[in-house]
């Protein structure tokens, strides 16, 4: 809450108020009987926020599987959901569709709450499970028709939706016949029905070959440019790392990071990787190297050397090396990536946490 | 829980008509039900001809009553479990509606499948058997129709109950199998039970049982089903045994039968509604 004094305009009387950003508070001047309001600045939390998640807690026979989890997207943003097998990731996101009953904490999609208000909350949602399966008897046209009907959303979108997954060879077998594939490709069509502000996808790229994988992320980024707020979780970290604005890390039910991919490199203090192309190096690692402060790792492959180091030691190596008549043919800084966050935050000593 | 969205139900009930309609093993049972209403009126009939319905129904009773619980079961036993498993649900619960419509769509659905086979299997030979051999008693097997039905629906509803509770669609198998034969053999067990209690053959034939005895009827869907079809062609006497004929007691009148038959439509789904709704999929 914001304190804020407001000064009457009639009697110039000041009253102290308190309200929340975005909120309208409605004033009756005490002194002259005056009625006014004022708007405290700033968003709504639910208007800036598609996704609030707050203290989720969820127990499997006494086992927290989810463990006082807390995060927010942001409107219009993509947000990966990253974290091992068993981390938590699936019960968390099933948590948010209502689809299972969760201990404590409260989740709200679109200002709506999941449980007063799960209608709403849904029909607002497009969701890919991590597991799909639709029904064996029924053609891709008869399924997609079937859940616009459940969203209220215009049947004429089918076939366009088929086409544009691919399927339009296989719009009369029965689905009963798919492959995992193209379940997953029918499941990406079904998530597009009514237009949703909001997907949830849980593993969207997996069981599809490369090319899908590549259209699958496309289609992602043109729903985030069209104004939907993504979050997605998936294993492969350079997917995340190339389509996220920010990223969450769950391990054990716990929340161990939630933030841009440069921030959490910067707070986990990873270092970018040097590639220094060196002629007739032939894998061996200059003794030069290990005089050199700064540096937290060294290896050598062919005519490559890999130095791990802060940025401001690069300088540093390559005169040094240069010095001692080594013949630099080209230098790379490698960023540091996610994988290597996520690596430092889930294994200590060669094991997982 | 917020207002009941009958489109929705709606929608539900025919996606799954749709969806199961085409189940091999239901296009099976109904063309079996179709062929033994053919064979048990042309048994019932004399010199080559087909028989007359009464006599035909009564003979079908014993067989509808074990096939039309199998079509249920079928339909039923995984339609929770077995969607929560494979997944599908993820997706269905995932759209705006709640889990009781979910559960009114998928009787509904599966229950007009049960409407369409009898209709198919005994209307059909109903009518053949109406136009062979004439038919005097067509309200006698309309009435048939409709308690085969009734019948049909109340193991669904238990079925999609065994569904509800049971995780897993291997467990589910087991629940459907235990319902299936409780109705088959709780009358056996009674009838040892009486036997072991010192009621004999002579007491038997001249009528004398105990009431408990009867209780049976209300605890079996399937015997129910039976007494409720013969009170509908105003049979009033029931056979126990070779030459021990027995006259159905007055409490199991056509009024107590049928809210008897209703409360097992009725509870099966009510607890089957609290079991999915409690359920994490």
């Amino acid at each position: 809450m914001i304190p804020k004094t407001v000064k009457c305009p009639k009697c110039k009387h000041e009253v102290t108020i308190e309200g929340n950003p975005g909120e309208k508070i409605m004033i009756t001047c005490p002194s002259c009987n005056a009625k006014g309001a004022f708007t405290f600045p700033g968003e709504k939390p639910t208007d800036s926020f598609s996704i609030q998640v707050n203290s989720l807690t969820k127990t499997f026979n006494g086992l927290k599987a989810v463990d006082n989890v807390s995060f927010n997207v942001r409107r219009g943003k993509i947000f990966g959901f990253l974290g091992p097998n068993g981390a938590g990731k699936t019960t968390t996101i099933k948590a948010m569709l209502g689809l299972i009953h969760f201990n404590s904490g409260s989740i709200q999609i679109n200002g709506f709450d999941i449980i007063k208000n799960s209608k709403a909350v849904k029909s607002s949602i497009g969701y890919l499970p991590e597991r799909i399966a639709f029904y064996d008897n029924l053609t891709p046209v008869q399924t997609l028709n079937f859940f616009c009907e459940l969203k209220g959303a215009d049947k004429s979108v089918v076939k366009p939706l088929i086409k544009e997954v691919g399927l339009e060879d296989a719009i009369d077998k029965k689905v009963g016949n798919f492959s995992k594939g193209m379940l997953q490709l029918l499941g990406i069509a079904q998530t597009m029905i009514g237009n949703p502000s909001v997907y949830i996808l849980d593993e969207p790229t997996s069981g599809l070959d490369a090319r899908w994988v590549k259209i699958v992320r496309d289609k992602i980024k043109t729903l985030n440019e069209q104004g939907a707020t993504i979050m997605f979780s998936s294993h492969i970290l350079s997917e995340v790392q190339s389509l996220c604005d920010k990223v969450a890390i769950i391990d054990k039910g716990r929340l161990v990071a939630e933030d841009t991919v440069p921030n959490l490199n910067r707070i986990l203090n990873i270092k970018p990787r040097l590639e220094i192309y060196i002629s007739n190096l032939n894998g061996k690692i200059p003794e030069i190297i290990s005089k050199i402060e700064g540096i937290d790792a060294v290896d050598a492959k062919g005519d490559v050397l890999f130095v791990t180091c802060d940025y401001s030691v690069r300088i540093k190596v390559a005169t040094a090396l240069e010095q001692a008549g080594f013949q630099i043919k080209d230098i790379k800084t490698v960023d540091p990536s996610l994988e290597e966050a996520f690596m430092k935050l889930l294994f200590k000593d060669g094991g997982v946490n | 829980m917020g207002p009941i969205n009958l489109k929705s139900i709606y929608y539900v009930s025919k996606k799954e008509f749709l969806d199961n309609i085409r189940n091999k093993w239901i296009i099976v049972l109904t063309t079996l039900l179709f062929l033994l209403v053919i064979l048990f009126s042309y048994l019932a009939g004399t010199g080559g001809r087909l028989g007359d319905t009464q006599i035909t129904v009564i003979r079908l009773i014993s067989i509808s009553s074990i096939l039309i619980p199998l079509i249920a079961i079928i339909l039923g036993f995984s339609t929770i479990s077995g969607e929560a498993e494979s997944g599908s649900f993820s997706v269905v619960l995932s759209y705006p509606v709640t889990r009781l419509e979910v559960l009114l769509g998928k009787f509904l659905g599966l229950g007009s499948v049960i409407v369409v086979s009898v209709l198919i299997g005994f209307g059909l030979g109903g009518i053949i058997i109406t136009a062979a051999a004439g038919g005097e008693s067509w309200l006698g097997f309309l009435i048939f129709i409709g308690l085969t039905i009734l019948l049909g629906l109340i193991y669904l509803s238990l079925s999609i109950c065994i569904s509800a509770f049971f995780k897993r669609r291997i467990t589910s198998i087991g629940g459907g199998l235990i319902i299936f034969f409780w109705g088959m053999i709780l009358g056996s067990i009674f009838l040892g039970i009486l036997y072991g209690s010192g009621y004999n053959i002579e007491a038997l034939s001249k009528g004398n049982i105990p009431s408990w005895y009867w209780c049976e009827t209300f605890l079996s869907p399937t015997d129910l089903n039976q007494v409720a079809v013969l009170r509908g062609f105003g049979v009033n006497e029931i056979n126990m045994g070779p030459q021990i004929s027995v006259t159905l007691p007055d409490f199991l009148n056509a009024g107590a039968v049928l809210f008897v038959h209703l409360m097992w439509l009725i509870i099966p789904m009510i607890l089957a509604y609290f079991f999915f709704k409690r359920r994490d999929i």
